[in-house]
């Protein structure tokens, strides 16, 4: 199997008349990583893997694959698999020839290609299926044989649009290890588009998040969750409550935000330090789950006051609802301990929160908005 | 008020499809009555000879086969047009679209004639354009032909196609790239199996559209004939029931064909991909398994060779001559002296719709020699006219009894 | 300039060999086989008719002879007019109205139970009874008429028989024959449009008005016939361009005073060999069928894109 090979994207802009579905977007992509653009619907993640496919020219800047320049160069030139959000698995054809469609157009012979389609269907652990339609396969089994199909093409990127989409939870589950754990033993670079944040995180090295074909953060999953570089990245991975007010005073790693929840202090995100001056319009986040509900009395930095407006229990985990003004309700997440149906809503509430875990941030664009 | 409606239903039904397909029974018994015009009644005899006819008129069998040639150019030509016009109006940019769609099936609703017309006018101009003279292939039947009827057969071929391309995932054709497939590749290994139904489809129809074209063919052709203008050369100057023969046959080949088509179709669904292996793999059983029409196929394959057994033992002659036997009989009755008719010398001259030459018109078996005036028909009070059976139906005339004044 | 960017995107998409297939093909369709044939007709109705080795000189310049021909006749015409051509034209245009009519009449009733009553099996039986006469070709058609219509045919038989009449009707004559043999020739091409149009109305529209107690006439007046007008439409619209210009029936089925329009320009040309005056001919038809199409369709309220087969 051929080794991982970078990607980069420099300045790229793509735009189809007055629509400008990706704008300005430069990333590097690591040789052999797992690699993922988290965003929206229409916020130009598929335009960019079909940019990086040769299905769509960009209007400016550039696709570099392993260093080279692919201006100009074709999709069928390119170092490049993709793997289609319908499949488009070749109907007609059985699933081994399906597979070897790469060696087929290579003009290599049968005998050679049932025998590589053996070790893919090994590989993909669908032994003894190859004489079978892709009619006659389910869901799952289609996304194998499409990523069969890819990795026989001997790419040095594979690409996949929203693969798990239309399958059902269980199976997406299933199917986010299964990838992960492919493209592990393969090595090659997987560059993977999805909406979902559950995927980009648990699957990828790297996550891209992109709102309106800009590209908002990129960093690993665990720095896209804690550290969130904008509002939107803060919102859209996870849930997360936003505190708006003004910046009361900053000092390097810290803040202290003015809110109508009162004085937030948090951490500045590593995104805008040294940016937040006194005055300016901020946001605080904190997840759910940095909450914990204060025994002691009164507010203060690192305290929120409130109403419970409702609680959810959801198994392991216990959610409750802390009304506040002009605002949605805080969500505040707390592990099952058995204390379910302990508060009733109109309580009087006093919640704390590590402000280590909480992260200011500028005012800008939500992922509800 | 719901039965009415039923029965209004049910006899508007009998009365449409019986003239709807009446015609072609009728036709199609016209083939097996020995009578040299083609009629039903009277029915003479049971006979196959116009069939036999058929197969030795050698000019119906060189228009079959020049029909033949010109169907498959003009199918070849239509395919590879109708293909890329119906490519073409899938990716052509919005605005041009309805005036595209519009010119490309505008043959379909332009008159034979006229389509044969400018077509030979404009190769006629373009054989000037190249100083040549006539013997040239630009007025040569068979090229203006294949030419003229493709122009429109090729927008039938086009409708075929983008019906079946709307159902085409584009995807296939990228992932096909996608993998490495240079753009002709793409084209053969997905979209042409794709299109596989369709261009047989497009094919048949094409086939069957030129095969049975006259309007534009008869303007194109020169002297050349093709079958159409062999058959509406005879049906206008020699007719006689070998084309109702001819009828017969095209018609039993067509439901042949058809009742094939559909047993392939249900075989097809139960097994896509490979319908073929399948049929190969499942035996014969699994081909007929609730498949009626591959039933009736069969049954009617054997019902045809049947035919032709029976056929080839049976001998109409003794019946003929029956026939004629009788009718001279009632000939020699009639040949006596008459009554006293005055009536007009008229009936003497053969009915024109009379197809034989009036050879049956009981007047002119006279055995006796002929007065100028020949005597009046038979049955004088009731049809002073021949009533084109030669009379011999009529009840009156077959009394033993003179007529009655 | 957009033209050029689309171009480019074209043999992007197809590459250059398949793209120029498809490019050439339709081009030189359009072009080769339906365009400049047309404009070569047209221009040859605007000439005289030379022999060859005049062509092209001096004597061939653009002139409405032809035309001329067909209102006045020849030069010195003391009837004016030309009575006989015009009047086999306007007949012509009368009869394929006329055929035109019964045919929506016969066909309308068969298309709508077809496309709302009959089901499965029944709808499929009866729609290859419908094909079946398809099969075999107009010629064999109009020949099957001849022997029914004809003084020994079935149908004189019949009424003879019964005693309704006493001698055999010429119906060929009444030119009875031709037009049931027009109208039968195109009942599948009535059918079809009107069957899909009445397809996709949906059933319950009809079980509405019918519970709102509407009488049958007055659905299909107010329900199903503006639904269906695009397929009543262009039904009509093939029918009547093909009963115009039929050659074939009129040939067959025509007795002396049912000269069909067509019949001419096959004379013209034929016989008289006057490939202009032929040309010229052929380019009147096509013009007032035309202009009777879009007329029709003006007058419906319905536009071109709506007439597919």
């Amino acid at each position: 199997m051929s080794a991982g090979v970078g990607i980069e994207l420099q300045n790229l802009t793509v735009s189809f008349g007055d629509f400008v579905a990706v704008h300005d977007a430069t990333v590097t992509i690591e040789g052999g990583e797992f690699f993922s653009f988290l965003g929206p619907s229409g916020c130009g993640k598929t335009t960019i893997l079909r940019t990086v496919s040769g299905f769509q020219e960009p209007s400016a800047g550039r696709v570099r694959i392993g260093g080279q320049d692919m201006a100009g160069i074709g999709p069928n030139k390119r170092p490049t698999a993709l793997i289609f959000q319908n499949l488009a698995l070749f109907p007609l054809m059985r699933v081994w020839e399906n597979i070897t469609f790469a060696m087929e157009v290579k003009g290599k012979g049968k005998t050679e290609r049932r025998r590589r389609a053996n070790e893919l269907l090994e590989l993909i652990a669908l032994p003894r299926q190859g004489e079978k339609y892709p009619h006659e396969l389910s869901g799952g089994q289609k996304q194998r044989v499409a990523v069969a199909r890819a990795l026989c093409a001997e790419p040095h990127v594979l690409l996949l649009d929203e693969p798990l989409s239309a399958l059902d939870l269980k199976l997406r589950q299933h199917m986010r290890t299964e990838l992960r754990t492919i493209q592990q033993r393969v090595g090659i670079t997987f560059i993977y588009i999805t909406h979902d944040q559950g995927e980009a995180l648990t699957m990828s090295d790297h996550v891209a998040v992109m709102r309106e074909g800009v590209i908002e953060q990129v960093a690993d999953g665990r720095t896209i969750y804690d550290d969130p570089a904008t509002p939107f990245v803060a919102s859209f991975v996870g849930e997360n409550n936003c505190f708006a007010g003004r910046v009361a005073g900053a000092t390097g790693n810290e803040g202290l935000v003015d809110t109508a929840s009162g004085p937030l202090t948090a951490r500045v995100a590593t995104a805008v330090r040294g940016t937040l001056k006194q005055g300016d319009d901020a946001m605080v986040f904190i997840r759910p789950e940095s909450f914990r509900i204060a025994n002691g009395a009164g507010a203060g930095a690192g305290r929120v006051t409130g109403t419970v407006s409702g609680e959810e229990f959801e198994g392991p985990i216990y959610h409750l609802f802390v009304g506040r003004e002009r605002a949605r309700p805080i969500k505040v997440s707390l592990v099952n301990q058995g204390q379910a149906r302990s508060h009733s809503a109109g309580e009087e509430i006093v919640l704390a929160y590590d402000p280590a875990k909480a992260v200011a941030l500028p005012k800008g664009k939500l992922a509800a908005d | 008020m719901k039965l009415l409606t039923r029965l209004a239903v049910l006899a508007y039904l009998l009365l449409f499809f019986g003239f709807l397909l009446g015609p072609l029974v009728i036709m199609a018994i016209t083939a097996f009555n020995s009578s040299s015009f083609p009629r039903v009644l009277p029915w003479e005899c049971l006979t196959f000879e116009w069939f036999d006819r058929l197969a030795n008129d050698s000019r119906v069998l060189e228009g079959l086969e020049l029909t033949a040639i010109i169907g498959v150019f003009v199918v070849i030509l239509s395919l590879i047009l109708g293909l890329a016009g119906a490519l073409l109006l899938t990716q052509i940019f919005p605005r041009a679209r309805a005036a595209y769609y519009t010119i490309v099936t505008s043959p379909i609703l332009m008159p034979g004639i006229v389509i044969g017309i400018a077509t030979v006018l404009f190769w006629d101009r373009v054989a000037h354009l190249f100083g040549l003279g006539r013997d040239n292939v630009f007025y040569h039947g068979v090229f203006l032909t294949v030419l003229g009827q493709s122009s429109f057969i090729a927008s039938y071929c086009m409708l075929v196609f983008i019906a079946r391309l709307q159902r085409f995932d584009e995807g296939q054709v990228e992932a096909a790239l996608d993998l490495g497939a240079t753009h002709v590749q793409a084209f053969r290994k997905i979209l042409l199996p794709f299109l596989r139904p369709a261009i047989f489809s497009a094919a048949v129809v094409a086939f069957l559209a030129s095969f049975e074209n006259y309007n534009t063919s008869v303007f194109t052709l020169g002297h050349f004939s093709t079958f159409t203008v062999v058959i509406a050369q005879k049906v206008r100057f020699g007719l006689d029931p070998s084309i109702s023969a001819l009828a017969v046959i095209i018609v039993t080949a067509t439901l042949f064909l058809a009742l094939l088509n559909e047993a392939y179709t249900t075989h097809a669904e139960r097994h896509p991909g490979n319908p073929l292996r399948a049929l190969f793999k499942g035996g014969i059983s699994g081909f007929f398994a609730s498949n009626p029409a591959a039933i009736l196929a069969v049954l009617m394959l054997a019902g045809v060779a049947a035919t032709v057994i029976y056929a080839a033992r049976h001998d109409p002659a003794a019946c003929k001559a029956e026939v004629l036997r009788k009718k001279l009989e009632i000939q020699q009755r009639y040949a006596r002296p008459p009554t006293s008719q005055q009536k007009t010398p008229a009936p003497a001259q053969p009915r024109k719709q009379d197809g034989f030459g009036g050879v049956f018109n009981p007047q002119n078996l006279q055995t006796a020699p002929e007065s100028p005036a020949p005597p009046p028909a038979p049955a004088p009070p009731q049809k002073p006219r021949d009533d084109g059976f030669g009379g011999v139906f009529n009840p009156q005339n077959l009394q033993t009894a003179p007529p009655k004044p | 300039m957009p033209t050029k960017s689309w171009l480019g995107t074209f043999f992007t998409r197809n590459g250059l060999f398949v793209g120029s297939y498809i490019l050439a093909a339709v081009l030189a369709w359009i072009f080769l086989m339906i365009i400049l044939p047309q404009i070569a007709m047209i221009d040859f109705s605007f000439s005289y008719d030379l022999p060859p080795s005049q062509q092209g000189g001096p004597e061939d310049v653009y002139t409405l002879a032809n035309y001329r021909y067909f209102l006045f006749g020849y030069p010195g015409n003391p009837d004016g007019y030309n009575r006989l051509d015009l009047a086999v034209f306007g007949r012509t245009l009368i009869a394929a109205v006329f055929v035109t009519i019964l045919d929506l009449v016969l066909c309308y009733p068969i298309a709508f139970y077809l496309a709302q009553v009959a089901q499965g099996r029944m709808a499929r039986v009866l729609a290859l009874a419908l094909i079946v006469p398809y099969w075999i070709n107009e010629i064999l058609r109009a020949f099957a008429f001849r022997i029914i219509f004809g003084a020994s045919g079935i149908i004189n038989g019949i009424l003879i028989g019964l005693g309704i009449i006493d001698a055999p009707i010429d119906f060929v004559r009444e030119n009875v024959a031709l037009y049931a043999g027009l109208a039968y020739a195109y009942v599948l091409l009535m059918v079809f449009p009107i069957y899909n149009a009445i397809e996709s109305l949906d059933r319950n529209q009809i079980e509405a008005a019918r519970d709102m107690g509407a009488p049958w006439w007055r659905i299909h007046w107010r329900v199903v016939i503006p639904f269906a007008k695009p397929g009543i439409t262009s039904g009509c619209t093939i029918v009547f361009m093909l009963a115009a210009g039929a050659l074939a029936a009129p040939q067959i089925l025509g007795g002396p005073s049912s000269l069909w329009f067509t019949q001419i320009i096959y004379r013209t040309f034929f016989e008289s060999v006057n490939w202009s005056r032929g040309a010229a001919y052929a380019v009147i038809l096509l013009v007032v069928c035309t202009l009777f199409v879009l007329l029709m369709m003006r007058i419906f309220k319905v536009k071109l894109g709506e007439i597919g087969r």
